[in-house]
């Protein structure tokens, strides 16, 4: 356990402020094989601007996933094929939503507001690595893309634009 | 010619040397740097600075403009040489075959090349294997005693060709029947023929980097003769030759062969130097050519005609005469190729002063108004009372002449100044080179190229491949220039692609020189960002 406790203190005591500029995850770590519900927080818009636009890459492993609809914005997602066939409930499935795109929408810089999706995480995900969320943000007439991911060994503080993360952990 | 007048002569040159090592100092002084000549070093692999993982199998140099290699060594860790003897040219590259695997360390690659004007240009790149260690010591002062011996032969060279091959010519076509000068000007093709050869052995000692110790060398005489000069040094002698025959041979071919002589001047001139290494090749051959020429028929004149007026003899009002209704077409020439040739060659009126050939130009200039003075003076307020017999007229003008006889050596001795500095023409073109910087990962390559690459208004160029040297298809591309220790935030610009495949930033303004960071931001797809950066070298 403490191999979790120990990057989630430094997580706690460094990220924070950070965190509070970039798009996140409310909820940071899960046991793979569960089901989680994603809340992407959306502290600003890019560079002073109303987002106007919300699309998340949902990434191999991550499986079912259902979008929750959000008043004054349309829904829509984007299905493929999985890289792999996936047990869920006992049956078979080798494809599903890739992308969520929440748009039409008006988000003003100074609101805050939150986007939310479930799925299940695939219990063959890598557990004690992160997986990450890339999300573009679009507003009027600027692009903010949350999409970087670290390189091995590099230092995840060191991105402009980080893709929101998850931790995996083991099954419960 | 009288004793006393020889003698006079004799101090008026020995004045002349005086004033000719002042301004050798001023020469010297002024240059700022050997490695500022011409072809100037645009792009070394590996890099200068650069840290290997392993032994590179070749090195490559590229310049900017096409040069041959004089001599290049690999000075390892503990500063024991390798000759490197194995290269190939490729338009402006010298691709170097590196024969064996290096150890650990700093080595230095020492370079020297030559280029068309004939002017050798030397430098080094430090790069290590493995880890830096300290650099070993690579010798590469200036040779002040080569430098002097350099610039004295030239202007004995000039000597020999305007005062002497001139001097011919004037005595064979203007002044029928007057000898006034003839020894002096045979004294002077003489110093020429001496000159010449001896010119072609500095040369080399210049090209290989050697002291004056090891003239007597044959590689030193063949590495002299292989480069551009040596030329100038063959139709040198051959114009002195020719010079000297139309003096002391038989009398009915002395004009063609001193008209032959007077051509080889300009040939000799055209053959090397800064002034036709410049392009377009068709106008400054040409005109270096005319200026040369030029400047044989007035200068070579002076002398005998100086003397023929102080010897009153009754045949120098004949000379006179011809002489100063040829000499406006000549001088308007003279003026007229040197205008063209420094338009060429300094391009910018900045460039004059900023610049140590600028600086050289301006002396010559001033030396020029002066001379011109004078020589107005002599045209038109005292030829005609000259030519008419006036004895104290004669001896004013003779006096003049020899005025602007020490004049016209301190020219010379200018303009031998000029081996010694870069024109401001090759040094716009150094500077308007790019600067490039190569970055390969995993994920992608990139080519950028920073042009011209010296602060101020620039463009960048960038080519993207996939790290495997495939195509890639971009969707945006942001250059971010960053220099941290200097303050300055991050320069952030999107490329355009301007439908050649490659990407670019236009209207780019870099503050500072030094090693700055380039990083691409290469967005592959909606989801997927790749950033790679390396560091690039930008000129003052």
């Amino acid at each position: 356990m403490n191999k979790y406790l120990l990057p989630a203190a430094a997580f706690l005591v460094l990220g924070t402020s950070a965190a509070f500029a970039h798009i996140t995850l409310e909820t940071q770590e899960a046991p793979v094989g569960s089901t989680y519900k994603a809340v992407l927080r959306v502290p600003h818009g890019c560079d002073g601007k109303a987002t106007i636009a919300v699309r998340v890459q949902i990434p191999e492993g991550v499986i079912g996933v259902k979008p929750m609809p959000k008043p004054g914005w349309t829904l829509q997602v984007k299905n493929g094929k999985y890289e792999k066939s996936y047990q869920l409930y006992g049956e078979a499935v080798a494809s599903g939503v890739k992308e969520v795109d929440w748009s039409g929408g008006s988000l003003p810089d100074e609101f805050y507001d939150e986007f939310v999706f479930r799925g299940t995480l695939a219990a063959d995900l890598p557990v004690g690595q992160k997986l990450y969320f890339p999300v573009v943000q679009e507003c009027d007439g600027a692009t903010t893309r949350w999409i970087e991911i670290p390189a091995a060994g590099q230092d995840e503080d060191a991105l402009e634009d980080p893709a929101p993360g998850l931790n995996l952990l083991p099954k419960k | 010619m009288s004793v006393a007048c020889f003698q006079r002569i004799e101090r008026t040159v020995g004045r002349c040397f005086g004033l000719l090592a002042t301004i050798l100092l001023l020469a010297v002084l002024a240059t700022p740097n050997q490695a500022f000549a011409h072809a100037a070093l645009i792009k070394a692999d590996p890099a200068d600075g650069a840290v290997l993982a392993q032994t590179p199998t070749q090195f490559s140099l590229t310049f900017s403009e096409p040069v041959s290699p004089l001599v290049l060594t690999l000075v390892r860790p503990d500063g024991t040489p390798v000759a490197l003897t194995s290269f190939r040219l490729n338009d402006q590259t010298v691709a170097i075959d590196n024969p064996q695997k290096l150890g650990p360390g700093t080595h230095v690659l020492s370079w020297r090349v030559i280029s068309a004007d004939g002017h050798p240009v030397a430098g080094s790149v430090l790069f290590s294997v493995g880890a830096p260690s300290a650099a070993p010591a690579v010798a590469e002062a200036i040779d002040m005693d080569l430098r002097s011996a350099i610039w004295t032969g030239k202007v004995l060279l000039y000597i020999g060709l305007f005062l002497g091959v001139g001097g011919a010519f004037a005595l064979t076509w203007l002044a029928q029947g007057v000898h006034s000068g003839q020894r002096f000007v045979i004294a002077a093709i003489l110093c020429g023929l001496v000159a010449a050869p001896l010119s072609l052995g500095f040369q080399g000692l210049d090209a290989l980097g050697a002291p004056l110790a090891r003239l007597g060398q044959p590689l030193v005489w063949r590495t002299g003769l292989a480069t551009s000069f040596g030329w100038t040094v063959l139709i040198s002698l051959a114009a002195l030759g020719l010079g000297l025959l139309s003096l002391v041979g038989p009398r009915a071919g002395a004009r063609p062969l001193a008209l032959a002589g007077l051509a080889g001047v300009g040939a000799a001139l055209a053959a090397s130097g800064h002034a036709s290494a410049a392009e377009p090749q068709w106008l400054t051959r040409p005109m270096v050519f005319l200026h040369g020429a030029g400047i044989a028929f007035w200068a070579g004149a002076l002398l005998p005609l100086g003397l023929a007026l102080n010897s009153q003899s009754a045949d120098a009002g004949v000379f006179l005469g011809r002489f100063s209704r040829t000499i406006m077409p000549v001088v308007a020439m003279l003026i007229g190729a040197g205008t063209v040739l420094a338009i060429i060659q300094v391009q910018t009126p900045a460039a004059l002063v900023n610049t140590a050939y600028g600086r050289l130009l301006l002396i010559k200039l001033a030396l020029l108004v002066f001379l011109f003075t004078l020589a107005a003076v002599n045209r038109w307020r005292l030829t005609a009372l000259a030519e008419a017999g006036a004895t104290e007229v004669r001896r004013r003008l003779s006096r003049s002449i020899s005025v602007e006889m020490l004049i016209v050596l301190l020219i010379f001795g200018a303009a031998a100044g000029w081996r010694f500095t870069p024109p401001p023409r090759a040094l716009a073109i150094a500077a308007a080179q790019p600067t490039s910087t190569h970055i390969h990962t995993l994920k992608a390559m990139a080519d950028i190229d920073i042009t011209p690459g010296h602060t101020g208004e620039v463009t960048a160029s960038i080519v993207i491949m996939t790290g495997d040297f495939g195509p890639l298809d971009a969707k945006e591309v942001t250059l971010v220039l960053s220099k941290p220790d200097s303050g300055i935030e991050p320069i952030k610009r999107p490329a355009t692609k301007p439908g050649d495949g490659s990407w670019r930033v236009d209207n780019l303004v870099i503050p500072v020189p030094g090693r700055w960071t380039a990083r691409l931001d290469i967005l592959v797809s909606d989801f997927d960002i790749v950033k790679i950066e390396a560091p690039i070298d930008i000129r003052p």
